[in-house]
């Protein structure tokens, strides 16, 4: 095993990990919300980018913000219909509904994209870079940029911008904020539809690198898990580190031990940090929003 | 104590009818199929139900007590040829291993994390049972033999799903038995209280961890009884017995009445598979059904279709209407 290809691979799996991971961090961390449909929408945006691109003929980097605008939507119409749930804070009813919606998304794409696997070819992903025996393709070089590029811009928004700072009021206190005159309303429609259109982007940068099928998104729901919990559930800089953690973490377990079970091995990551710091999950910024 | 002198009546009444239903729908083969995976898919929920209706938390690993039970069970009968009660009592052993140490580890744990946590353990068991070549990897376990209760010269055995209805019946007899009498025990009523007022439980001398824990302990041998009785059906046990499909069928199965209807996980069971077996749109179709169904009951009805009839049977009766326990699902806070 050439232990630097490994680092490589984990540090390019660990951008994907927090790519995928964003819109879960904001919608959990700065708006108590949940969805379990997020490996489904991940899905999604990879269909629709492979559709948008192998189907429609549309250039990549317009196939992506397509997917995003589907995605954004989706994540409206959920919104829409978990309205009611949103403002009673009631999180078990939210989570059983996006379950039912991920489900339903799995039997529409079966239905529209066929059940068959497909590649998503790129031309970042056809070309490859190579340094001395080490190699990696442009794909991956964009995917550790994207993701860097949205967890800055992210943090940039949520700590200096009034949006941000809106958002944070409503995570703070839903009640108070519209006391004050904040559209509550129209964040939470905004927070869902970042979490749609950031994971159907993350699609887009992340799935040329394996085969897409209609069944997929489990793995990218453990992981997310995974993600948010170790990074301190709403802690935006704590994802980005947990995420390139845990690539490298699933790198050399794939290598050194068995590739099969790495969802299995960052589950059993998840349980210890559960067991040993149950005050953990509390941690980070909006600790103190119910 | 007139309306409990009813279900005393009304309950064999209805079990009479259920029982004889399938024959009366013209006892053809497609029709028993029909019934038994009904009654047993209505026993995999009835577990669930417990957890979420009384304890007030929402379980996802259940499908994973469900796959325990049918792997025991096939691994059992094929590898080392295990009677039917050997499989069922070694179901309900190796679940209770598993529900211990799954509850033990999300103790502590409420709302969403609890659920997050429960749902990884489905999805990881998922990834190991299609891998493991120990439990047949992708390819699962075959060749389970039929099912055979036979004590002491009694033959009791099923060759189809026919022959097999009885027992599916009686599993689930007994299981709203079992539900029944956990909701009359003093373990159910600290469970409600845990749900309800917590503080208020903790001062009337109730330990909460220890009842969530032992609660699981009561519903997972509930859902693996089901897994049991799946394998015989099926004849094979692979990696689909943890599909998101039973998951989403067994919260459907919870939600769709209404919370702490006795037999509102057996009526949701039963429209759900009548719409799959005899009124299917194709496999794709019939998801967008169930899922939609789901998110619509809890969007907008979130009572259930029972919680619909209240105001018609308040009228009926012309009384004021009993208290209902209101469960997280309807309104947390």
């Amino acid at each position: 095993m050439n232990l630097t290809q490994q680092l490589i691979n984990g540090i390019v799996l660990g951008h994907a990990f927090a790519l995928v991971a964003i819109g879960w961090t904001l919608l959990l961390g700065v708006a108590r919300l949940v969805n379990f449909g997020h490996g489904q929408m991940y899905m999604l945006g990879a269909f629709v980018t492979w559709w948008a691109v192998v189907k429609a003929g549309v250039p990549y980097v317009l196939a992506v913000p397509i997917a995003m605008a589907i995605g954004a939507l989706f994540g409206l119409v959920m919104q829409r219909v978990m309205l009611k749930a949103t403002f009673e804070q009631n999180l078990v009813s939210i989570m059983i509904m996006t379950l039912g919606f991920g489900y339903v998304l799995h039997g529409g794409a079966a239905l529209v994209f066929g059940s068959t696997g497909q590649i998503l070819d790129t031309a970042l992903s056809r070309n490859d870079i190579t340094i001395g025996d080490l190699w990696f393709t442009w794909q991956d070089a964009a995917i550790v940029i994207a993701a860097i590029v949205v967890f800055v811009g992210l943090k940039w928004v949520l700590d200096g911008t009034r949006v941000g700072r809106l958002v944070r009021m409503v995570a703070e206190d839903p009640k108070l904020a519209m006391l004050a005159g904040v559209n509550v309303r129209r964040v939470y429609y905004g927070v869902f539809a970042f979490e749609g259109a950031a994971v159907a982007f993350a699609a887009g940068m992340v799935a040329p690198r394996t085969p897409i099928l209609t069944s997929m998104g489990f793995e990218e729901v453990i992981m997310t898990f995974v993600v948010v919990v170790l990074g301190g559930i709403g802690s935006v800089t704590g994802s980005y580190v947990a995420g390139v953690a845990l690539g490298l973490f699933t790198a050399l377990f794939g290598a050194l031990v068995s590739p099969a079970y790495t969802s299995a091995a960052a589950f059993l990551v998840l349980i210890a940090v559960l067991v040993l710091r149950p005050r953990g999950l509390s941690a980070g910024p909006a600790a103190g929003a119910h | 104590m007139t309306s409990q002198r009813l279900q005393h009546i009304a309950l064999p009444l209805v079990g009479l009818g259920v029982f004889v239903a399938p024959a009366a729908f013209g006892g053809t083969g497609s029709v028993y199929s029909a019934a038994v995976l009904i009654a047993i898919f209505a026993v995999m929920a009835y577990g669930l139900d417990v957890i979420v209706s009384d304890l007030g938390e929402v379980s996802l690993a259940h499908t994973v007590f469900f796959a325990v039970g049918s792997y025991t069970t096939a691994w059992l009968s094929t590898k080392a040829g295990a009677g039917a009660w050997v499989t069922l009592g070694a179901s309900i052993a190796v679940v209770l291993i598993f529900a211990a140490f799954i509850g033990l580890v999300t103790l502590r744990l409420r709302e969403f994390v609890f659920s997050l946590v429960t749902y990884a353990v489905a999805v990881v068991a998922m990834s190991v049972a299609s891998n493991w070549a120990f439990l047949g990897g992708s390819d699962g376990i075959r060749g389970i033999p039929m099912l055979d209760l036979s004590i002491a010269g009694l033959p009791l055995t099923a060759r189809n799903d026919g022959e097999l209805w009885p027992y599916a019946f009686a599993l689930l007899a007994i299981t709203i038995y079992v539900v029944d009498r956990f909701r009359h025990s003093r373990l159910g009523a600290a469970a409600i209280m845990t749900h309800l007022n917590p503080r208020l439980a903790t001062m009337s001398g109730i330990d909460p961890a220890r009842v969530r824990l032992q609660v699981f302990l009561v519903s997972a041998p509930i859902s693996a009884a089901a897994g049991w009785l799946y394998a015989y059906q099926r004849a094979y046990v692979s990696a689909d017995v943890l599909e998101n499909y039973f998951l989403i069928l067994m919260l459907t199965a919870v939600v769709l009445m209404g919370r702490r209807q006795l037999l509102g996980p057996l009526a949701a069971t039963a429209l759900v598979l009548m719409q799959e077996k005899f009124f299917s749109l194709g496999g794709y179709v019939d998801k967008i059904v169930l899922g939609s169904v789901l998110v619509l009951v809890l969007a907008f009805f979130p009572q259930g279709l029972m919680g619909l009839m209240r105001p018609l049977r308040r009228i009926a009766q012309r009384r004021a209407p009993s208290q209902t326990v209101i469960t997280t699902v309807e309104n947390p806070k």
